[in-house]
This record gives structure tokens, C-alpha cells and sequence, in this order.
């Protein structure tokens, strides 16, 4: 935070410093006026006495630049200059050169300030910082100074006001917050370093930080006293600042786990996250948003959630997510919304290829027979397979051997029954029951028994003789 | 048609109106026109046929016919007319919370549907409005109660019912138990096993909506995840057995970072069968992601069908995935599983039956410009009762977050087993969707497909046709950052950022 602040105040210190040593058309040449001026404090009182105005009266460059004696000039009091230096002559001069009589030592001070070491009289240029620096005695690095040294020189950003927000925007980051421990959470992030014992807020971070700059991250900042310790000044904004997702987010298995550690952890996530963040995924289950705090105007934004999906999540996972799923479908309802299930579990009779493929449907018989994946999880046999294929006219109007579709063997009637066991689920895409009792059922047909290896018989009847009772009847053998 | 708008309209207006503190909604309308050439049965008797090309009977105009031992008539299929039909459905999902009760949402996704076409030839457009879910969700830390119609994912599948259900949760321990009670929906849509519309060749059908009962329990720990199922349907009517299942299924993860073991199984309790299995390992890194892995399969045959007496024999495969990151732009896949079936314990002397197959593919997908992605595959499958084999292409360009362009193409051949059809099919179709802003999305696709049958007689028909898509989809959302919903539960395309 120091750095920052050192960074701030060289910044804007250099920019005042630029301004002030331009010599823009107009402005007084010290040099050419060497010997008509014994004093600084001749023309720039304000400098050493309280009350008097730290620049001359412009009115007096008249009684010689008349037009007569010399040319005329048109010098102007300067602006104030755009910085948040807390800078006051007085003050300076009192405590640096206090022996000496006012005027001596008002002209000893300035030089130590406005002229290089040695240089003549009157060759005056703007302050070296560098001097704050060594008198201070911060060291010659300015970033590197101690938080508490900041607020010496300068004023708090909300008291800045003459600092336009491309000035707050052109202060340099200082190496202290590059760290990347600056933005993490604990005793060395920036929240630690910004509290103060007995609260408030450290006035390094003031600096350059007012609380509309916290607020661009921090959802938590009305229960944040270190935050709320800040002015408002809209114009901290100018700095930019990216919330970056801190390292324990980029393990792989995050998003599997990110549930338990927010149980465990709910405040810290809170720092960054508002319901919002849960709600863009967990949209179906919005309990699991109330701990966090709803996203407000005096709130940050916090956090905006871009899915990736989760490393289970990868070639062909459609094909494996029914594991998955049936495991723990709670998991899957944390991000997916039962729509999304939907849309291939109870498919459109509109849609295009969701699930499949483009051009499934050319290639549905193969995966249909062997049942590549369980068709009957999405599909309901007579709303779908059995209607759609009537409507085609491949359905059956009777008995095998009816309706001739199966014309690649003659004998096919005689020899279904391995294909029946095999694709029973694909036969009653176009057969019913009844095409199939004829010959099957002990009334009257042909009585071919279809009961395979395995059948229980006694079991059935115990828990469905009803069924029983479509081939046989009320006779059904004990 | 009026009707699904009027739905429509209608979910709008109360999602707009609710005082609920939060809410998501999204509507969806899609529409598709097809139009194809089917069949029509027909037969001659024994007495007109004559001997075809193929050696075997035939009507004198060259159909290859089909004739039954002793049946004095023989069958066959003409073409039929070009069949048009214009499905439109309209979709609406929403979502409530901040009831006034801490914990208490409401959930409803509903669907109408009509056919605009003159012929009303696709699957799926009856009943015109169905409602998918809608329930009354009250939840803690601790427990989650429902009420309403609702969907039950579990090891077992998807069961729908109306009722309710309660699931405990602790957790510290991880441990998870669930229960539920309704009625019970049919398998694989949302109507009741007595609507109409599921039973179209007038088939048996029950009386009475069963009575589902069920419930679980599971453990989560940081090594994985397990779960184990029951359920049982009974039908009121009687008071039998509709069904009665178990199942197990568990996930772990060993700490190997990357590596994911899964397996499961079922048991169909009411047939005494063993039912589906499958046990596989999967290992996840940053280039590679593979799977190996068993499973068998099993159908499973509710208790009021005669199937599940047929003894269907399942099938037991080995399968194995690999994708590859090859470069930082190319990805190349490749999986192949192969199956045999338990013996059927049939005769079939004078047929010949394929009881083992397999299917691979292998594919590459590239990124060589940014926003484009190219994937091609070729894919082979060979089983019991049809084969495939073919390639297929697509080329997807998105030149922003807002537009996404794709192409795709396809050859496929594709013979039957129990039927003269040597198929080869053809097809290419595009797609576009467009983000018009971040809630809403349009998009318009079509695809023809041309197919030469090569059949030995006129049966051969032409199945050429062309299918076109449209869908438009609002997604709308309040007390919650939109912009930021991910894809999986907004419906964009891929690659969108808020």
C-alpha cells in the first residue's frame, strides 16, 4: 500500500512539477531579473509571512514593462497547481530555518528547494522531490517509504480535489500490491495491511483509495468497518482494478468441491461473491444463494461467473454422464437446470438433432437394435417410435409374416425368435401385443412357448398374474 | 397453433406479474417442416406372383413380395405418398423464488404443441399441451420437500410423477436420503400410461395411473459419490406389480489426480432378472482424456406388457475412449466398444442371426482459425439387425459471441439384416443462430437428405427430402446477473460471454 502511495505523490508531485517549470509565453524568466531582486520573499511573501499572498500582485510588473521603460508584459498569476501535496511554506520555513532572521532564512529555504546545489542566484527551477525525500528522511526510493509517511506530504484523495480522474488514473501501481499475496485474504493481504489498531483505516491507503474503489470488488463493504473507514469520491474509480480469482480457484477439481468450502468459509466468500454469482449457475436451487449477500447499489458487483465446465465434464460426456447423475444428482443440479435435461430427455417433436448427431436419424436403426444407449430414457415406444413409424407406413397390420418388411429371408417367421430376444425393444417399435399372442398364447394358435432361459414363472404370477393371464387365461400353470 | 401462444402468453404474463423476488423464465418456440415419401402396405395373392429378380416371389410389376407358409396372400410395400407435416412447440421454463417463505420456489416447465402440416406424421404433437414439471419446492440446509409433478433421476432412470417427495441431507457426514410417493407417469414422456396418444396401434392399455413408491440413499465424501435406489409401481387397478427395481451406483475417485472409477447396477426385482451393469475408468488430464470400461445391457419390460415373458437376453460389451489433444488447435478421438449377446436359447435353423457386434469411430476436431472449428468423423457400426458406416463433417464459424454458423455433411450406408435396403445416404444442411441481444436468441437451420436405396425391385423408393428448422428462444431473469448464466442453463451457443 506504501508503494502505492509513494507512487501517487511522485506522480502527481512530477505532473505539478512539469506544470509549475514550463515556461509557457508569458511566464517570469528569475534569470533575466537576477539583480533587481535581493529576495525571494521581496515578490513572494506569502512564503514567509502568514497573510500574504504567496505570488505578486501582477499589477507591479507595470511600474517597469509600462511600454515605456520596457515592454509591456502579460503576466499572470499561475493556477494552482493539480496536486494533493499538503505542502505549506510556513510550516517549512519555521522548522527548517528557525534561528535565522525571516528574511535570511526565507531565502536559504527556498534555494534548498528551487535551485540546484551551487547554482547562481535567481536560477530558480521547480522543487526536487528527491530533497523532500532526504529531509524527510524516507531514502531515495519514494515507493519504498513507510506506510505512515504518506499522509506528511500528502492529502487524502477525497481532500485532493483539484486531481482530475486521468491524474488518480496515472498513478503507477507500486510493487507492494504486485505481490501476490497483496490480494489474498489472512494477515498479509491488503485487508490486513489497510486495518489500523483501533480501527479506521491505514492513511497510506487513503491516498490514493476512496471507499468507491473498494466497492468495485468488495460485496462485503457495508460490513467491512476498514472500508467503510474511507471517504466516497467517485473519482477513485479511475484506478483500474481486476478482481482475479485467487489461486485455490484454479485447482481442477474446484468446481466439485467449491460447495463444502463455502459452508465452511461463507464469509471470506462473501468478500467476493454475491447471490448473483451463485444464482448464474445454481439458477434451479436458489437456496443455496441465501447465505451470501443480494447484490445491492452499495455493494460491488463482486465476482461475474464465467462457467467452465468441470473436469469430468469432457469428449463424449454425454455418452457417460448417466453414471454421473444417477450417483448424485444433486451434483449436477448445482449448475443444470432441469430444462437442460429436458431438452434431450423429453426431446421436441420441433427440434433439430440435440442429443444425436446431425443425420441420426439415418443411422437410428443400428443404435436403435443394439441399443447403443437406452433409447427408452427419452423416448416413449408408442408416442414416438411406434407413431412415427406408422405414420411412415412401417408398422404391423398382424401376425409376423403380415406385413412384408422383413423380405431379406423367406423363413424369416420361422426363425425370429433369437432376433426377438435379442431386439425385443426394437420389435415393438412396429409389432403390439396382439401380433404376437396369436401364436404365442396357449388359447387356440400355435402355442410356441416364448419363455427364454431364466423365466420365473412363479415369481410372475406372485407379483403380476395378470400379465399371465394375457396368453393364458384364467389357466394359468401352476 | 393459438393455443400454444396463448400458453405461451400466459407463463409470460405470470412470470412478468409474480411477486416473487426472483425469477427465471425461458420460452421456447421451435417449428420444423418436413416432408418425406412413406410406404404403403399392400399384398397379392400366392397365385398372382411370379418369380422376381432376386430369385424369390414378386408382384408381375416387380415388388418383391413376402409370403407366409400356407397363407394364401403375399405382402408387400408400395410407395406411398409424399408425406408434409410442420411441427411448431412452444416451451416455457420458469422459475420462482422469494415467495415470502426462506427456502419455498416454484417450479414449472410445460410445453404445447401443434402441427401445422397437412398431415399429421410426426411423433410428439400429441397432446398439444403437456406439463413436464411443475412442483412447489420448499428447501433448508437440511431437507428438500416437493410437491407436484416431478422427475426422479436416479440409477433406474427418469420417473415422472405427481406427489410428493422429501430428501434429508446432512452435511457433515455427506449422507443423503430420499423418498417419494405419487402417481407415475410413462416411461420416457410426461402423460399418464392411460393417455391416448401412447397407445397409437390401440394396444392394451391400463386403466388406472400407477402408484409409484421409492427412495434412496446415498453418501458423498471427497472420494466420490454412491447411491442406492428402489422402486416400485403398482397398478391400482388390481394391485399388482407394474415393476420393482434396485439399483446401486457409485463414483470414486481415487487420489489419483485425474482418475474416476464409476460403476452400477440394477436389478429388476418383480422378473428376478439381473438387470443393466457397467463398470468404467476414466483418467482426465489436460492433452488426454481416456475411459475403458464393461457394461451390459438388459430392457427392461413393465409387468403389465407380455415382453418382459419373451425373456429378451442381454448383451455384455467392452468399450474404450480416447481423445487427444495433439496440438493446441487439433483434438483426435477414437472409441470403439464390442458386444455378444447371452444365448437366446432359440432355434433358428433356417435363419441366421447375428448374435455379436461392434461400433468405432474415429474423429478429429480443429481450431485452425479463430472462431471456426472443424470436426470430421467416420463411424462404423455393425450389429444384429442393421449396420452402418460413414463419415460426417461439420464446419462451425463464430466470427463473435453473436453469430454462429454452421455447416455439416454426412455420407452413410447403411444395410438391414431382415430386409432387402442397401441404403446410401447423403446429406448436407446449415444452421444460424443469432444472439439478437443477450436474452434473446433466434436461429434457422435446414438439411436435405438424399438417399438411393438399392433395392433389387421398385420398392426402392425415393425417401429425398428436405428439413427445416426454426427456433426462437427469450430467456428472461430478475433478482439474479443474467448476463452471466452460463450456457448450460441460458441455451447459447458455445463460447458466449457475458
Amino acid at each position: 500500500m506504501i508503494r502505492a502511495v509513494a507512487a501517487a505523490l511522485l506522480v502527481v508531485t512530477c505532473g505539478a512539477a512539469r506544470v509549475a517549470g514550463q515556461q509557457a509565453p508569458g511566464a517570469f524568466d528569475h534569470a533575466k531579473h537576477a539583480k533587481l531582486f535581493p529576495s525571494c520573499t521581496s515578490c513572494h511573501a506569502g512564503a514567509a509571512q502568514a497573510g500574504r499572498a504567496l505570488w505578486p500582485d501582477s499589477g507591479g510588473c507595470a511600474s517597469c514593462h509600462d511600454g515605456r521603460i520596457q515592454k509591456r508584459v502579460a503576466w499572470q498569476v499561475p493556477e494552482s497547481l493539480r496536486t494533493n501535496l499538503r505542502f505549506d511554506h510556513l510550516v517549512h520555513l519555521a522548522k527548517s530555518q528557525a534561528p535565522l532572521r525571516p528574511a535570511a532564512a526565507a531565502a536559504a529555504s527556498c534555494l534548498d528547494c528551487h535551485t540546484a546545489a551551487g547554482a547562481a542566484w535567481m536560477a530558480v527551477q521547480p522543487p526536487v522531490v528527491a530533497r523532500c525525500f532526504s529531509c524527510h528522511k524516507l531514502g531515495p526510493d519514494h515507493l519504498a517509504a513507510p506506510d505512515t509517511a504518506c499522509a506528511t506530504c500528502h492529502l487524502p484523495l477525497n481532500r485532493a480535489t483539484r486531481l482530475t480522474r486521468a491524474d488518480i488514473a496515472a498513478i503507477d501501481t507500486p510493487p507492494s500490491h504486485r505481490v501476490p499475496a497483496f490480494m489474498a485474504a489472512g494477515n498479509v493481504g491488503h485487508g490486513a495491511l489497510a486495518k489500523v489498531p483501533g480501527g479506521g483505516i491505514a492513511a497510506s491507503c487513503a491516498t490514493c483509495h476512496a471507499r468507491d474503489f473498494c466497492l468495485t470488488c468488495h460485496v462485503d463493504a457495508p460490513e467491512q468497518p476498514t472500508v467503510q473507514a474511507l471517504a466516497q469520491d467517485a473519482r477513485a474509480t479511475a484506478i483500474p482494478v481486476r478482481l482475479a480469482a485467487p489461486p485455490s480457484h484454479a485447482v481442477p477439481d474446484f468446481l466439485e468441491r467449491h460447495g463444502g468450502r463455502v459452508r465452511a468459509e461463507q464469509r471470506q466468500c462473501a468478500t467476493c461473491h454475491t447471490q448473483e454469482s451463485c444464482l448464474a449457475c445454481h439458477a434451479g436451487t436458489p437456496r443455496v444463494a441465501a447465505a451470501l449477500f443480494a447484490r445491492s447499489p452499495e455493494r460491488g458487483p463482486g465476482a461475474v461467473i464465467v462457467r467452465r465446465p468441470p473436469m469430468s465434464h469432457g469428449a463424449r460426456f454425454t455418452e457417460q454422464h448417466a453414471g454421473l447423475a444417477s450417483a448424485r444428482s444433486a451434483t449436477c443440479a448445482g449448475c443444470h437446470v432441469r430444462a437442460d435435461c429436458l431438452a434431450c430427455h423429453r426431446p421436441t417433436a420441433a427440434s433439430g438433432p440435440g442429443y444425436h448427431p446431425a443425420g441420426f436419424l439415418a443411422r437410428h436403426p443400428v443404435a436403435a437394435y443394439a441399443r447403443e444407449t437406452s433409447c427408452n430414457d427419452c423416448h416413449n415406444n408408442g408416442s414416438f417410435c411406434v407413431t412415427c413409424h406408422a405414420a411412415s407406413g412401417l408398422v404391423a397390420r398382424g401376425p409376423l409374416g403380415t406385413s412384408g418388411y422383413h423380405d431379406a429371408n423367406q423363413f424369416f417367421l420361422l426363425g425370429h425368435g433369437q432376433t426377438a430376444r435379442q431386439n425385443l425393444e426394437s420389435c415393438i417399435g412396429c409389432h403390439v401385443e396382439r401380433d404376437c399372442v396369436g401364436c404365442h398364447g396357449s388359447f387356440g394358435g400355435r402355442r410356441f412357448d416364448p419363455h427364454g432361459p431364466g423365466f420365473d414363472a412363479a415369481r410372475l404370477r406372485r407379483k403380476n398374474p395378470q400379465m399371465c393371464t394375457a396368453c393364458h387365461g384364467t389357466n394359468i400353470p401352476q | 397453433m393459438r393455443r400454444v401462444a396463448a400458453v405461451a402468453l400466459v407463463i409470460a404474463g405470470l412470470a412478468g406479474s409474480a411477486a416473487a423476488q426472483g425469477y427465471r423464465l425461458r420460452l421456447d418456440t421451435r417449428m420444423q417442416i418436413v416432408s418425406f415419401r412413406g410406404l404403403t402396405q399392400d399384398s397379392v395373392s400366392v397365385a398372382d406372383t411370379v418369380s422376381g429378380t432376386g430369385g424369390g416371389p414378386a408382384t408381375s410389376d416387380g415388388f418383391a413380395v413376402t409370403c407366409g407358409g400356407g397363407d394364401a396372400y403375399c405382402f408387400f410395400y408400395r410407395p406411398g405418398p409424399i408425406l408434409h407435416g410442420a411441427p411448431i412447440v412452444s416451451s416455457a421454463d420458469l422459475t420462482l423464488w422469494g415467495l415470502g417463505l426462506p427456502g419455498l420456489s416454484a417450479r414449472v416447465a410445460a410445453r404445447a404443441a401443434g402441427e401445422m402440416g397437412n398431415d399429421h406424421v410426426w411423433p410428439g404433437t400429441s397432446p398439444e399441451f403437456q406439463l413436464l414439471e411443475g412442483y412447489l419446492d420448499y428447501a433448508t440446509p437440511r431437507l428438500t420437500a416437493r410437491l407436484g409433478r416431478q422427475i426422479v433421476t436416479s440409477r433406474l432412470g427418469y420417473e415422472g410423477f405427481d406427489g410428493g417427495r422429501l430428501s434429508l441431507r446432512d452435511a457433515g457426514s455427506g449422507l443423503e436420503l430420499d423418498g417419494y410417493l405419487g402417481w407415475g407417469l410413462a416411461q420416457g414422456v410426461a402423460l399418464p400410461v392411460t393417455s391416448p396418444a401412447l397407445n397409437p396401434l390401440d394396444d392394451f392399455q391400463p386403466r388406472q395411473r400407477q402408484i409409484v413408491a421409492g427412495g434412496g440413499g446415498g453418501w458423498t465424501g471427497a472420494w466420490g459419490q454412491v447411491h442406492a435406489d428402489y422402486l416400485r409401481e403398482v397398478d391400482p387397478d388390481v394391485d399388482y406389480f407394474v415393476s420393482e427395481r434396485a439399483g446401486v451406483q457409485a463414483v470414486l475417485r481415487p487420489p489419483v489426480r485425474g482418475l474416476t472409477l464409476q460403476g452400477g447396477s440394477d436389478w429388476d426385482l418383480a422378473m428376478g432378472e439381473w438387470g443393466s451393469a457397467e463398470a468404467s475408468a476414466s483418467y482426465t488430464q489436460a492433452r488426454l482424456t481416456a475411459t475403458v470400461g464393461a457394461r451390459r445391457y438388459r430392457p427392461h419390460f413393465a409387468l403389465w406388457t407380455i415382453w418382459g415373458a419373451f425373456s429378451p437376453v442381454p448383451y455384455h460389451a467392452t468399450f474404450g475412449r480416447v481423445r487427444v489433444r495433439a496440438m493446441s488447435w487439433l483434438d483426435l478421438r477414437a472409441s470403439g466398444e464390442r458386444y455378444s449377446y447371452a444365448p437366446a436359447d432359440v432355434s433358428t435353423a433356417l435363419v441366421a442371426v447375428e448374435s455379436s457386434g461392434w461400433r468405432y469411430e474415429v474423429g478429429a476436431t480443429a481450431s485452425v482459425v479463430p472462431g471456426m472449428t472443424i470436426d470430421g468423423a467416420y463411424q462404423a457400426d455393425f450389429g444384429p439387425g442393421a449396420s452402418a458406416a460413414g463419415a460426417t463433417g461439420t464446419i462451425s464459424y463464430a466470427p463473435d459471441s453473436r453469430i454462429l454458423v454452421t455447416l455439416q455433411g454426412a455420407t452413410l450406408q447403411r444395410p438391414l439384416e431382415f430386409r432387402f435396403d442397401e441404403s446410401r445416404v447423403k446429406s448436407i444442411g446449415m444452421d444460424l443462430q443469432v444472439n439478437v441481444t443477450t436474452m434473446l436468441r433466434v436461429g434457422v437451420g435446414g438439411v436435405y437428405y438424399a438417399e438411393n436405396r438399392r433395392r433389387p425391385d421398385p420398392q426402392s423408393v425415393d425417401w429425398n427430402q428436405f428439413r427445416v428448422t426454426a427456433f426462437a428462444t427469450v430467456a428472461l431473469g430478475k433478482g439474479g446477473d443474467f448476463r452471466s448464466l452460463p450456457p448450460a442453463v441460458r441455451r447459447m451457443p458455445v463460447g458466449e460471454r457475458p
